[in-house]
């Protein structure tokens, strides 16, 4: 389903992934780990489509298609969700606002009409029960005064809305409590089927031990210097980076 | 001077009885000898409009056109063209009328409008009366064929405790016009007055408006102002609070379309103790316009427990976008509460990768942040048939009525 090849991006002039290759397959689920400053969300934002990274070389497919060709708002209507790992916060654009308007230019590519208001209302009132968010607060400006934990559900919740095939979650886990954590998680299991993939970054095993992955993958200095499954989480969560940098 | 102006105020004060013409006359020769103010005086200084004498308008015949959706539902409606009063249009004929402009004036620009002054709105509010519903005022101006010049002004006077909606459109449609419309307001005690003034001048138009308002003991005036063309639009706004415990709540809102300037100088002086003036402007400007802000707070001696706040923002839409935006205070009193701030920026890039990151192409993506920019200002209009015709004239999407 997502296929990247020997990814090579850049930042500000600054080299920060130097050839990755792995793959997705539709329905896994694969975690990313690595040390602060490996490159991690520089990837999410890679695929994401963010301005101001620039990939030098190698290709990203997603579903066949080349997904580095396409403006983000294009990969997003394909069906890739990137869950910041700083959300951002926006004054007077309210979050059912942006729902709204994300979920129509979906419809809208797929050249369906807009969605009635009233089943708008519905499905986001029966997302937002599943990450526990209090609809009222859904008319206040997007992530505006939200708590940071507040913030990552509402990832989950623009993710249940818009139901993507690609789920990139930025370490969604990390500042989150227990029960917030086990909301999330349930969030994430509730989207995995065998018509989707994910991708967790995450610094934490707990998340893991919530969702299962297929394949782990250990980034360190621009490179996956190890990949491996579930079992490799523990091992790091036991060992740490060390033994692999070293390597 | 061009002699077009002699000539046009000979024709005009040829229609009229003897006493209006002495009284007029006299405007005429003050407008003569003072001329328009230039850009040596700093009041002026972003905004010239001096090459305005050397230009030979003509008052224009009466002429209909398509207000399209201009006129507000929910309203009744004073409608001008030209400068003439539209009959068929105007629910609310009865409030039309001239009134012997008082001076001294204050300048040229004023002497010009009070020497052609063709009449206009007249709202006389009995002590404790209340309009039923919001007035609507428009002066639109056709393309003329030959340059043209339209020149009005009106009077509110809310008696104690009245209150009352007015709404102003000054709309031009293209040619080379001129047009100057000055507006008075007196708010005796209690009264309350809520406020529009929206300008949509094209291309090749000048506006140059005045307000003058004098707010007497607990009186409350709360005004929106929005500035959408792309002619030249110039407003002085100014608020007098006379009697003590008087409130101005001033909100503004200015994006010049391409090739406009807007300059708006809003003035509060505080005269008389415990007053509270607010004053929020927002501007959104794109290379090829131009925008003045000047905001003004004076705060007389005497004028104790002042509570004044003026804040001012700006959207550069483009790097070679300019804005000239300068909160000034002047403070003659010492238990005063006074804040002021002008700030510049520009579109949050990181709100608009996120929005983009959900599907939202980059133009909506836009959209919804200026309008959420200048949703501070809109959202104080109360009137939805005036919000929602903004928003449109201002390229913003819809406002979703949606709650959760
Ligand atoms: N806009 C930028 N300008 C300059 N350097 C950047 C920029 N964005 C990221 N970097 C650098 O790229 C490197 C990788 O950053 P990235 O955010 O991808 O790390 P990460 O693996 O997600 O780390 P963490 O675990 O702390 O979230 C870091 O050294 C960071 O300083
Ligand atoms: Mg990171």
């Amino acid at each position: 389903m997502l296929e990247i090849k020997n990814l090579h991006a850049r930042v500000e002039g600054k080299d920060i992934l130097k050839g990755l290759d792995f793959s997705v397959g539709a329905g896994q689920v694969h975690a990313i780990m690595g040390p602060n400053g490996s490159g991690k969300s520089t990837l999410a934002h890679v695929l994401a489509g963010r301005e101001g990274y620039e990939v030098t070389e190698g290709s990203v497919r997603f579903d066949g298609q080349d997904l580095l060709a396409l403006p983000p708002e294009e990969r997003a209507c394909l069906g890739v969700f990137l869950g910041f790992q700083y959300p951002v916060e926006i004054p007077g654009v309210s979050n059912l606002t942006l729902l709204k308007a994300a979920l129509n230019a979906r419809r809208k590519r797929n050249g369906q009409p807009e969605i009635d208001p009233a089943d708008f209302l519905a499905w986001v009132r029966d997302r937002a029960k599943l990450v526990k968010i209090d609809p009222k607060m859904l008319s206040r400006g997007v992530n505006e005064g939200f708590s940071g934990g507040e913030k990552k559900r509402n990832e989950i919740l623009q993710m249940l809305v818009l139901e993507p095939r690609l789920m990139i979650l930025d370490e969604t886990d990390s500042g989150l409590d227990i029960d917030a954590l086990k909301i999330v998680s349930d969030g994430i299991n509730a989207m995995r089927s065998p018509q989707r993939a994910t991708l967790l970054v995450t610094h934490y095993q707990r998340l893991l031990d919530y969702v299962q992955p297929d394949r782990v993958h250990v980034l360190a200095r621009g490179h996956i210097v190890r990949s491996g499954g579930p079992e490799l989480a523990r091992e790091l969560e036991a060992r740490g980076y060390g033994w692999l940098e070293a390597a | 001077m061009s002699a077009a102006y002699q000539q046009a105020f000979e024709r005009f004060s040829g229609t009229l009885d003897r006493g209006d013409r002495d009284r007029r006359q006299a405007r005429f020769e003050r407008f003569a000898g003072a001329g328009f103010p230039g850009p040596h005086e700093e009041r002026w200084r972003y905004t010239d409009i001096s090459g305005l004498a050397a230009r030979e308008f003509a008052l224009p015949a009466a002429a209909d056109i398509d207000l399209g959706e201009t006129l507000l539902a929910g309203c009744d409606h004073l409608v001008y063209v030209n400068g003439y009063l539209d009959r068929t249009r105007s629910t609310a004929a009865a409030l039309h009328g001239v009134a012997a402009a008082e001076g001294p004036d204050d300048d040229g620009i004023a002497a010009l409008n009070a020497a052609f002054d063709g009449g206009g709105l007249q709202l006389r509010l009995a002590s404790g009366e209340t309009l039923p519903r919001p007035l609507n005022v428009v002066a639109a101006i056709a393309a003329p064929s030959a340059p043209g010049m339209v020149h009005q002004r009106h009077r509110i006077e809310l008696g104690e405790n009245s209150q009352a909606t007015v709404v102003f459109q000054f709309a031009g449609r293209g040619g080379e016009r001129l047009a100057t419309q000055r507006v008075e307001i007196r708010l005796a005690p209690g009264a309350r007055l809520m406020l529009y003034r929206v300008e949509d001048e094209a291309a090749g138009g000048t506006l140059l408006s005045t307000i003058q308002a004098s707010l007497a003991r607990a009186s409350t005036l709360r005004a929106v102002t929005v500035d959408c063309g792309g002619g030249l639009a110039r407003h002085d706004f100014n608020i007098a609070l006379d009697g003590a415990g008087a409130e101005a709540a001033l909100a503004g809102l200015y994006r010049p379309q391409a090739g406009g300037h807007v300059d708006n100088h809003a003035q509060v002086v505080h005269a008389a103790p415990h007053c509270r003036s607010r004053m929020l402007f927002r501007g959104i400007v794109d290379a090829r316009t131009r925008a003045v802000l000047n905001g003004r707070v004076v705060v007389q001696p005497g004028a104790q427990k002042t509570d004044s706040e003026q804040r001012i923002a700006n959207l550069l839409l483009s790097p070679r976008a300019e804005v000239d935006a300068k909160p000034e205070l002047e403070i003659y009193a010492d238990d005063v509460k006074c804040a002021h701030g002008a700030t510049v920026g520009r579109i949050d890039e990181t709100a608009l990768g996120y929005l983009r990151s959900r599907g939202i192409d980059a133009g909506q993506a836009r959209a919804l942040l200026l309008r959420a920019f200048a949703g501070e200002v809109l959202a104080r209009i109360g009137l939805p048939a005036l919000r929602a015709a903004l928003n449109a004239r201002l390229g913003f999407p819809a406002e979703e009525p949606i709650e959760p």
